[in-house]
């Protein structure tokens, strides 16, 4: 189907994007990729009547370390995160997840902060922003917010960004050497949506113990999910198989998927326990524990 | 021979990848009016009241058209058992009740939405056993029964057979729908050419097109020519007609130029798909891994209306027992009516059903007796001069066999030994292979022909050739083939052979592109009518000869023992497959393919490759990926984001397509059909590696991850079991 008509306003700073979107308020929609937006257009589950491109804004597309933290800027590809060589260094979770969301043409469009406006239930970029415990920068006429990410996914396709307002940045804690993280996704078919994912990020204290964890699942709910439970779980404890297990059930537990195409229930539940398992197994496995028991 | 196997690349390719080439979708003119169909949405219901006014009197609007303006409601491709436009009754959601026409496609959806239509809701019946139940709902109230047809097989005593065996295995099979998904949505568009009604549209048997339009609008058929456009596949989706029954419709009714383009959703909903079987199934051998039993019911969902049914029925019934000399056989195969998405032809014709029963069981045999599955089929296939269950002597040029040995040779060559399990891993490998067979050619007694002209042009010798023959160029590339046999025959350069294949008027009836028939048949025919017109060449007048071929005749299946003699030829296929299973997902991602043909001759060797390359995807979306779901009629993976087709990245890397050229004696140059075999045996080779990987067996096409952790489970309880009762 073609998308019902709209008016195109390409912008070529912030500023302009912020007054267009002041100007037409509920009407309007930050085009970014495209990848999610055209797609909802063509179906008419969105109809914008205004679409405001932030493509043409300079300076937006960049990736770079700056104050301990990996900034994301709004025009930044899936493909720029997939093949920079510093986030395969050190960005593991990141690195895993930039590799398997959808297929290679669509990842050459999309940006990471759009589709984390975006908010799909099965995306997998909230899964990974919440185990990072990433922030996003918004900004609207009353000035600029950062917003942890735990705020910003609200609901399905819901976030905390406003009208009149966009979000500018994607923030991600720099891991130390320490720290690890693996991305964890179950998919019918190249480039689909998670069927169930698991994204997981542990950092080691000296004496083996983990010292900090982020465990989230997607495609398992509204939006994707912190899994609490298995976060205390680990905090503190020393990496053993029982461990991984009782955190891995925790995701069991809060996995409230829907049943369709893809999987029913009970198999995405499951699915939700052993991706985060095998999340947990892959971390630690290279933060190079030896045989864990 | 120079043309003959050379890979001559493809005249389309340039304009199909840059954009160029014209589907019947690019053929919308300015001016031209637009019909938008309005489905009926119901699973079975009666039309109470259709009440257009507010349609109407929108502007725009140009007419609004049911039932009471067709003039021959009545169409379909062996019985005419369905409505262009509904008339008092809808059988399923695809139905088609109205037509809205308008000046433009906006207006014309928006008229569509103003239609008011008022329904009574009817009891359904959709599920297959369940039709043949006494009391079920009546698809078709005027035939008293749901049951399109019954057609038993009976060969030898099936009884005495199973008293001989010495091991007898019992299994239940069942398969789901399958899209076509071409690329090309359903599009047509129909005008005027003096007082001649033209549709351009995409199909795969024009003249057989012409005849129902002709009928439904109550034309001659001189008065009616069907063009064809560049066609963006059909895999049997494209014998039914859709579209184009409307957009002639309101061209007649008009006399306005109109077009009709269907968008995914419409078109999945609205076109027919591959029938699901379930399949019960005994086998019975001997020890040393003879067949010499096997006894099959398989019920078929024909859905509403009849289209291929029967045909597609009494294929799948005469290969129950695949591609195997079996001495006792007894089938009763049925297919019913329902209240679903109407089943019809799609690539394979039913084999891969009867395939997915049959070589799933005799990999299970053979592991029962601990025989090794390529020696059991080594053992039990066909051979020159066998007879089958119908009684009948195999058409010659039977290459089970060979097309075996040579596929159990490449397994050997190119599939490393495995690596031993690494325990903490949850992956499995394994390996798997099926054995094929599939007819070429129309069967069951049709009187299968194909006609064509060559005309010849030059002035001391023969210069040029123009070769007319009414066939349907799908995308397998066809319309090259027959020019390669031409240039061939005549020894001209290939570009001195023209070819007219896609307009009724001007090119005589080819024959459908389906049943792998059209390099046969056509290819005779081409290759007839240029050694006639090379015989009589006279350069004054200039030649032209047409010629009819016609192949050795079959015979229709008697309707109590199924005996006759239904085919004149066989296409033969055997494959091996790698498999990795997640055992603890269930996700199962094939590695590698053999898969081996006997193509009699590759006119063209890279058309024949990319045949068996692009079936190999179909195959592998049959087997692992495409969940097409419907729940009590309502069809629920109506797109592409829900019904999954595999793409390039979900293919292996490693596939070997082995082209073996042993001669069919009725075959042009010896060439066979082979498009729909790289479907028939995948589905059961994939299902034979999953249990070498994991010991589990799955029963229900498509093996979806689900399916494959049950059935894991399921060997893992028997297991259990079984090491429970073997304590003392
Ligand atoms: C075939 C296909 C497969 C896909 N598979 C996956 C998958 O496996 N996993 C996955 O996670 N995603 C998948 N996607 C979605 C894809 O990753 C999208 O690119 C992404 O979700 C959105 O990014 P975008 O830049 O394209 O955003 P757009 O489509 O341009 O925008 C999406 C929404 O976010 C809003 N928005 C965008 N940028 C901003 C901003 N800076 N500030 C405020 N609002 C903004 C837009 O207004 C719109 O509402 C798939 C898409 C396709 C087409």
């Amino acid at each position: 189907m073609f998308p019902a008509a709209f008016d195109y306003l390409p912008a070529h700073s912030v500023d302009e994007a912020l007054a267009a979107l002041l100007k037409h308020g509920a009407d309007a929609r930050i085009l970014a990729g495209g990848q999610s937006l055209i797609p909802a257009m063509r179906f008419r589950l969105a109809r914008p009547t205004v679409l405001v491109d932030i493509n043409p804004i300079a300076g937006l597309a960049y990736l770079r370390e700056e104050n301990g933290a990996l900034l994301m800027g709004a025009g930044a590809r899936d493909f720029a995160v997939e093949v920079a060589p510093f986030i395969k260094e050190r960005y593991h979770l990141i690195f895993d997840a930039a590799a398997v969301v959808a297929d290679p043409i669509v990842r050459q469009s999309g940006t990471i902060v759009g589709s984390l406006c975006h908010n799909d239930p099965a995306g997998d970029w909230g899964v990974v922003a919440l185990a990072a415990r990433a922030e996003v920068v918004v900004r609207g006429n009353a000035g600029t917010r950062v917003v942890p990410i735990d705020d910003f996914l609200i609901d399905s396709f819901t976030t905390a960004v406003g009208e009149g307002e966009m979000a500018l940045e994607a923030r991600f804690p720099t891991p130390n050497e320490r720290t690890s993280g693996s991305y964890q996704k179950i998919e019918r078919k190249v480039g689909d949506f998670a069927t169930a994912a698991a994204g997981v990020q542990l950092t080691l204290s000296a004496d083996g113990t983990i010292a900090a964890a982020g465990v989230a699942i997607g495609a398992a709910g509204p939006t994707a999910k912190r899994v609490v439970e298995a976060e205390k779980i680990l905090l503190g404890a020393r990496p053993s198989i029982a461990v991984l297990r009782a955190a891995a059930a925790e995701a069991k537990e809060i996995s409230d998927p829907i049943a369709d195409t893809r999987g029913d229930i009970e198999f995405k539940r499951e699915m939700a326990g052993v991706l985060v398992y095998r999340g947990l197994l892959a971390t630690l496995k290279r933060l190079q524990q030896g045989e864990l028991h | 021979m120079t043309l003959i196997g050379t890979s001559v690349a493809r005249p389309d390719a340039r304009d199909k990848v840059t954009g160029a080439a014209r589907y019947p979708a690019d053929l919308v003119r300015p001016g031209m009016a637009h019909a938008k169909a309005i489905f009926a949405h119901r699973t079975h219901a009666r039309i109470v009241r259709i009440d257009s006014t507010r349609a109407r009197a929108l502007p725009g609007v140009l007419a609004v058209l049911t039932a009471a303006d067709v003039p021959y409601n009545r169409y379909g491709l062996i019985s005419s058992d369905q409505e262009v436009l509904c008339s008092e009754r809808v059988r399923y959601v695809g139905d088609r009740v109205a037509l809205v026409v308008a000046t433009n496609a906006d207006v014309a959806a928006a008229g569509a939405a103003l239609v008011e239509i008022e329904y009574e809701d009817l009891p359904a019946v959709t599920d297959p056993l369940a039709a043949l139940l006494p009391g079920a709902p009546l698809v078709h109230p005027d035939l008293a029964t749901n049951l399109l047809l019954h057609q038993p097989i009976r060969k030898g005593d099936v009884e005495r057979g199973f008293a001989e065996a010495d091991v007898i295995l019992e299994g239940t099979f069942t398969t789901s729908w399958q899209e076509h998904a071409y690329l090309q949505p359903d599009a047509a568009v129909a005008y005027y050419e003096g007082d001649t009604l033209v549709v351009e549209t995409a199909g795969q048997w024009l003249h057989e097109d012409r005849r129902q339009l002709a009928a439904i609008v109550g034309v001659s058929e001189d008065a009616l020519i069907v063009r064809y456009a560049k066609i963006g596949g059909a895999f049997g989706g494209r014998e039914d007609l859709s579209v184009q029954t409307l957009a002639a419709l309101a061209t007649w009714k008009l006399k306005r130029p109109t077009v009709l383009v269907w968008n995914r959703e419409e078109a999945i909903v609205g076109h027919h798909k591959r029938h699901p079987f379930h399949i019960t199934t005994r086998w019975g051998a001997k020890r040393d891994g003879t067949i010499i039993a096997v006894e099959t019911r398989s019920v078929a969902d024909g859905g509403a209306y009849a289209s291929t049914s029967i045909e597609v029925l009494k294929c799948a019934a005469i290969f129950a027992h695949g591609p195997y000399r079996v001495p006792n056989v007894a089938t009763d195969a049925y297919v019913t009516y329902t209240n679903n998405v109407p089943s019809g032809a799609f690539r394979g014709f039913g084999t891969p059903q009867a395939h997915w029963a049959a070589e799933s069981m005799i990999t299970r045999i053979a592991n029962a007796l601990e025989i090794d599955p390529i020696d059991i089929r080594r053992k039990n296939l066909y051979r020159e001069g066998d007879t089958e269950a119908t009684r009948s002597v195999l058409p010659p040029g039977v290459s089970a066999l060979p097309v075996l040995e040579r596929c159990a040779a490449e397994a050997r060559a190119r599939f490393e030994p495995r690596p031993p399990a690494d325990s903490s891993s949850t992956k499995r490998r394994g390996l798997g292979i099926a054995s094929g067979i599939k007819n070429v050619g129309y069967s069951f007694g049709y009187p299968d022909q194909s006609t064509a002209t060559v005309e010849l042009i030059g002035s001391a010798r023969i210069e040029r050739a123009v070769v007319r023959i009414g066939v349907a160029d799908v995308g397998q590339g066809v319309s090259l083939i027959l020019r390669q046999i031409v240039a061939e025959k005549l020894e001209l350069p290939l570009r001195s052979v023209a070819i007219v294949h896609e307009d009724s008027a001007q090119a005589p009836n080819g024959g459908s592109a389906s049943a792998s028939r059209l390099t046969f048949m056509a290819g005779r025919a081409v290759h007839a009518a240029a050694a006639a017109a090379q015989a009589n060449f006279n350069a004054r007048t200039g030649t032209s000869a047409t010629v009819q071929f016609r192949p050795k005749p079959t015979t229709a299946i008697d309707r109590i023992t199924g005996e006759g003699d239904p085919n004149y030829c066989y296409g033969y296929v055997a494959q091996a497959v790698e498999v990795e299973v997640d055992i603890t997902t269930g996700l199962t991602q094939v590695l590698r393919i053999i898969s081996v043909h006997d193509v009699g001759r590759a006119i063209n060797r890279q058309q024949v490759e990319g045949q068996i390359e692009g079936c190999l995807a179909q195959a592998v979306g049959y087997a692992l990926t495409e969940n097409f779901v419907s729940r009590e009629g309502a069809i629920l993976t109506p797109h592409f984001s829900t019904y999954l087709l595999p793409t390039t990245l979900d293919m292996p890397t490693e596939i070997y397509p082995i082209i073996m050229e042993l001669a069919d004696p009725q075959g042009p140059y010896g060439a066979r059909g082979m498009s729909e075999m790289p479907l028939v045996p995948f589905a059961p080779a994939v299902a034979a590696a999953i249990y070498d990987a994991t010991g589990a067996w799955v029963n229900d096409l498509p093996m979806t991850p689900e399916r494959i952790l049950d059935a894991i489970d399921a060997a893992r309880e028997r297991l259990t079991t079984a090491a429970a009762a073997a304590v003392p």
